[in-house]
């Protein structure tokens, strides 16, 4: 104990500076514990979701809930029923599909217009960041989006999840400025005086210094991708197959004992107890989160920043 | 690609031409130059016309006796007389207030306690610490509702963890998920969740950077922790708080959707009932027809166009850049 303290405390002075006097026990305490309960009203509720999503049917009763905290017994059945080729397996092929088609051809459409639009000057540069520009201060309304998704003959179609939210401007004005901020004009300049048009320059240079960004900004994407519900409410109702996210509510409908759901809910339901296979979904639609997450967290700030001040 | 490559101009410093004799050369020039620009826009652009202008020009229904069953021409012009049934629809007038007033909770209650994260999380000294905790509370934001409200449920609702540990212990079941007088706490609690972590994100980036000599300097001349806080800390981000508050005023009608439709049947219409769910249950899937729930769609927009443009203009007057340049 006294050796560790001894080895530990030198280490802790040198981050704080000579100036800052070390705070009270008291003051310690109190942000420890701050910090400890936010974060554990964070993490348990997700840890039990995962445990319960593992327990068994006798687990479960034995708990007398919906959801625990340690799993004893454990038991993948709920798992084997998600991924049995039945409407769950059906409804993540689909999200998963969405979630890669979109993001694709949103990056696309976010990269090129961000190029387009990152050169001042250019011929008829100002109206067309216009256009971009005003998407901010107005917005159509549900019914109008609604009315054109119709008349496109998207209704009750797949693509009517994807095309009316291809483009978010906000990315695409982060993502411009990025481009006009972040890039060395020099290098651009340099490119251009080896005869490197527009698109060899766009895709030799300025991309691959922007992949941080890229990152974030794919990840906004695909994250809204994957939560797609309100669209799917609106446009698809007719659809047998839907995106994971409805099948989720469905679910949790029926728990809830609220009417209009109980009928949907039936064909997703079999062997595995309603809670584990409820919360199975839950953490399949949590993983694919979970994993992208780490690898782009640290760009976050540069993007929100870049968003907020300079957009 | 190669063919792209051959076919764009080759000539050395053309940039600086271009600067210099911008002006004097014709469109088709400036066309032939800077074609690779528009062919790239292009796309955002038809993405744009189809998804954003083209429903902006339908609007138009809003003053139209809309029916989808005759060809548009034929539809009578009304001047006013959807708003005016707006006006007067019973459940308007609420879901204008309830919109109000989860738009003014979430800015007065959720935003102190993203900077009080802020704060905490500046004055932890351990970087190991401050990483982790921020890979924690980052994560909810990425989270859909349905998710969100699906283990709010799970854990605080009347079958849940915590109604189970109540029992236990002889206590009652917790009902508050379900009753419309704590709804306002149960959506502060969801946002708190979801958002306020994300939230501290900027306000850790303009603490990060306040001049520290600024502090060592106080602290030479005696001043304490607190005091710091007070005279150095809180003015050195109030221009990131001022320009927030501005532009969450300016999208202040935007409170979401699926929040209050996800609880819509648990808590009670007349609770969770805002502009949005109302165009939709009233028009979408109810009775009301277009016309309604265009008139009811565009008074929000044009609201949020007003708020957008004073939240601007006040970020202007207070020397802030706002959302768009005032060139």
């Amino acid at each position: 104990m006294t050796a560790t303290d001894i080895r530990l405390k030198p280490r802790r002075k040198s981050a704080r500076p000579s100036w800052d006097e070390e705070p009270s026990w008291f003051g310690k305490l109190t942000k420890a514990l701050f910090l400890i309960c936010y974060a554990a009203a964070i993490v348990l509720p997700i840890w039990a979701v995962v445990a319960t999503s593992f327990a068994s049917e006798e687990a479960l009763a034995r708990a007398g809930g919906n959801l625990l905290l340690i799993p004893t017994d454990l038991s993948v059945q709920a798992y084997q029923e998600i991924f049995d080729g039945g409407a769950l397996t059906r409804s993540l092929i689909l999200t998963i599909g969405l979630t890669a088609g979109g993001t694709a051809l949103s990056m696309v459409l976010t990269i090129g217009a961000a190029y387009g639009l990152s050169r001042p000057g250019s011929l008829l540069h100002r109206p067309l960041l216009m256009l971009v520009l005003f998407t901010f201060l107005f917005a159509p309304g549900l019914y109008p989006s609604f009315l054109v998704v119709q008349k496109l003959g998207l209704f009750d179609n797949y693509m009517s999840l994807v095309l009316p939210m291809a483009l978010n401007a906000f990315n695409l004005i982060v993502l411009r400025s990025f481009f006009m901020n972040s890039v060395p004009g020099e290098l651009l300049d340099a490119a251009r005086m080896d005869g490197a048009g527009e698109f060899r320059t766009l895709f030799k240079i300025v991309l691959p210094m922007s992949k941080a960004i890229l990152a974030v900004i794919a990840l906004f994407y695909a994250v809204g991708y994957w939560n797609i519900y309100f669209s799917a409410v609106l446009y698809i109702p007719g659809l047998d197959t839907q995106p994971i996210q409805v099948v989720l509510q469905r679910m949790l409908m029926s728990t809830q004992g609220l009417p209009g759901s109980a009928a949907d809910v039936s064909q997703y339901q079999t062997q595995a107890p309603d809670s584990a296979l409820k919360m199975a979904v839950v953490v399949c639609t949590i993983v694919p989160i979970v994993i992208m997450y780490p690898f782009i967290q640290k760009h976050f700030t540069k993007a929100v920043i870049t968003g907020a001040i300079k957009g | 690609m190669a063919a792209l490559q051959t076919s764009a101009p080759p000539a050395p410093s053309r940039r600086q031409d271009r600067v210099r004799i911008k002006n004097k050369r014709t469109v088709a020039q400036r066309l032939r130059h800077d074609w690779p620009l528009l062919l790239l826009t292009l796309p955002a652009l038809a993405q744009l016309a189809v998804f954003f202008y083209w429903p902006s020009a339908w609007n138009i229904i809003a003053f139209m006796d809309y029916s989808p069953h005759r060809p548009f021409w034929e539809n009578p012009f009304v001047g006013f007389a959807w708003f005016e049934r707006l006006f007067a629809n019973p459940y308007f007038l609420p879901a204008l207030l309830n919109t109000l007033k989860f738009a003014f909770a979430n800015l007065l209650f959720l935003f102190p306690l993203s900077i009080l994260l802020a704060l905490v999380m500046h004055s932890v000294v351990s970087t190991k610490i401050r990483s982790l905790f921020q890979s924690v509370v980052y994560l909810p934001y990425f989270f859909s509702w349905v998710l969100v409200v699906t283990v709010f449920v799970q854990v605080l609702g009347s079958d849940g963890l915590v109604s189970n540990w109540l029992l236990g212990f002889g206590g009652d079941r917790l009902t508050f998920m379900s009753d419309p007088d704590s709804f306002l706490f149960l959506a502060w609690l969801q946002w708190a969740w979801k958002d306020a972590g994300w939230g501290m994100i900027i306000f850790l980036a303009a603490l990060a950077s306040i001049n520290p000599s600024l502090y060592e300097a106080a602290a030479v001349d005696g001043a304490s922790r607190w005091r710091r806080m007070w005279h150095i800390t809180l003015p050195g981000i109030r221009p990131v708080i001022v320009l927030l508050l501005i532009l969450h005023i300016g999208g202040i009608l935007n409170v979401g959707f699926e929040q209050y439709q996800l609880q819509r049947n648990a808590v009670g219409f007349q609770t969770t009932e805002v502009l949005d769910t109302f165009v939709y249950y009233q028009s979408v899937i109810g009775t009301q027809g277009p016309s309604f729930g265009t008139a009811a769609g565009l008074f929000k927009g044009v609201i949020g166009l007003i708020l957008v443009l004073v939240a601007n203009n006040v970020a202007h007057r207070l020397g802030e850049q706002g959302i768009y340049q005032k060139s």
